[in-house]
């Protein structure tokens, strides 16, 4: 249930929708009129307002975290001598560049693979012995709507396939951070060596530079490591990077919650806990747990004790895990 | 050595501007920009500005790369460019125009050609076939 569809574009911030660069409106206007025709209640989608706020709540803001030192040129550490006003306004700025590093990169469906002939001339048939790509270098042309084309030693013209359209866009004009062969590090067996070293990050950000958003290899990167993290419970390695929102964004979908929940209830994050579980119930209007939280308004505790009788797995850990919190707030208020 | 006067700072008369290959790289290593210069120029010489490329070997991928600024070279064409035949071919390749007539005829002249090749082997084939085959 990879969510975003074109109808979720339509509805857009505008911040979003310039960061990320995605085609104009008109070309997915079709899209939009026929999916909201089929579907009766719209499901929410990734880049609504309601569910980014849910899940940047989720992701939480370790400072320390956010501007862990990058590798860099060897610099001496620079000091300042700041008053207590002064500290406050350093602080207040670095919290602001802290939300830009962590606006989630869009999650949407696979692209569909490209498959249009221009013209066919079999009077060429047997000349060449190599294809020709062409790409068109005009400067101002975004590089969606880009012309490549491709004639066949057959003679046939075509449209370049989508890894063809990329690589020849990254001769051309050549993107920082991306290669034009990807790397051998996204190969599902070489994968496996990296997520032993709890790299995940890494990789995705990695991943991030060199694959466009709609790509197959993107996604089967990305659900990848989401499934090497739920496995092994590391979701602490993502927590405060922007790559937190869309994990829990594929767990939520995926009805994988269980592990997450205890992680957020180990590290007393009830009010994280609290928002999975009403991000859950709006991705998911059609469970028992969803339908008695709407009667009963539920808040807090109670709204993780009903999803938890009626949706987990693994009732126990989750009960055990609430009953240890609860002592924890009794006994520090107690005392 | 510095000429008298810079071979780049010419001025020429007469002459109208091209669009054609001018050649770099290096030895068994060819490289064509495609270039709009004027006539007169040397072929790999002062152009006017450059409209693309091609790589004439094959990649690891088995494909010849090129580039081509339609843009540019279409306002270059509006200015009354002239192309020469191996631009022309290469743009008939590449659908921006027609394809060139003779590169239909060079198709032609070569399955013919590829076809009188082995009718000479089939004939020899043939005949030093038959006396081991007939009785």
């Amino acid at each position: 249930m990879a969510a975003l569809g074109s109808r979720g574009s339509a509805a857009l911030p505008s911040r979003l929708r310039a960061l990320w660069a995605l085609p104009a409106r008109r070309a997915l206007a079709a899209d939009a009129g026929a999916a909201e025709g089929k579907a009766a209640p719209p499901k929410p989608a990734f880049t609504d307002e309601a569910v980014q706020t849910l899940l940047y709540k989720m992701t939480g803001l370790d400072l320390r975290k956010v501007f862990r030192p990058v590798k860099k040129d060897l610099k001496p550490p620079h000091y300042k001598l700041m008053t207590e006003a002064q500290l406050e306004e350093a602080t207040r700025k670095a919290i602001e560049e802290a939300k830009t590093k962590l606006i989630m990169p869009p999650v949407l469906n696979e692209r569909e693979p490209i498959d249009d002939v221009l013209a066919e001339d079999k009077v060429l048939e047997g000349t060449e012995t190599a294809k020709y790509v062409f790409t068109d270098l005009s400067y101002s042309i975004p590089h969606r709507e880009r012309f490549i084309v491709v004639r066949e030693p057959n003679g046939v013209l075509r449209k370049a396939t989508w890894e063809e359209r990329d690589r020849m866009i990254q001769i051309f004009f050549p993107k920082e951070g991306r290669k034009v062969i990807p790397p051998t590090l996204f190969k599902d067996e070489n994968l496996g060596t990296v997520f032993q070293q709890d790299r995940h990050e890494d990789v995705l950000n990695m991943c991030i530079a060199q694959f466009e958003p709609d790509s197959p290899d993107y996604i089967r990167v990305h659900h990848r490591t989401y499934e090497d993290i739920e496995k092994h419970a590391k979701y602490d390695l993502l927590r405060s990077t922007r790559h937190f929102g869309g994990m829990v964004w594929y767990l939520v979908s995926r009805k994988k919650t269980d592990g997450l929940l205890i992680d957020m209830i180990n590290r007393d994050l009830l009010e994280d806990a609290t928002s999975l579980i009403t991000l859950y119930h709006m991705l998911h209007p059609e469970c028992q747990s969803a339908k008695e939280a709407k009667e009963g308004k539920l808040q807090g505790v109670d709204l993780i004790k009903v999803f938890v009788k009626t949706e987990s797995q693994r009732e126990g850990y989750i009960q055990l895990a609430l009953q240890a919190y609860e002592e924890a707030m009794a006994t520090s208020s107690a005392s | 050595a510095f000429s008298a006067g810079s071979r780049l700072l010419r001025g020429y008369r007469g002459g109208h501007v091209v669009i054609r290959f001018a050649l770099g790289g290096c030895t068994n290593r060819p490289f064509f920009r495609i270039v709009a210069a004027n006539s007169r120029r040397a072929r790999d010489g002062k152009y006017l500005e450059q409209l693309g490329c091609l790589d004439p070997l094959p990649n690891a991928h088995g494909e010849k790369v090129a580039g081509l600024n339609l843009e540019r070279l279409r306002y270059w064409l509006g200015c009354g460019a002239q192309l020469s035949r191996p631009a022309e071919k290469l743009l008939g390749l590449a659908g921006f125009l027609p394809l060139h007539p003779m590169t239909v005829t060079g198709a032609e002249r070569l399955r013919r050609r590829r076809q009188r090749e082995q009718q000479p082997e089939a004939a020899p084939a043939d005949g030093s076939a038959e006396p081991g085959t007939a009785p």
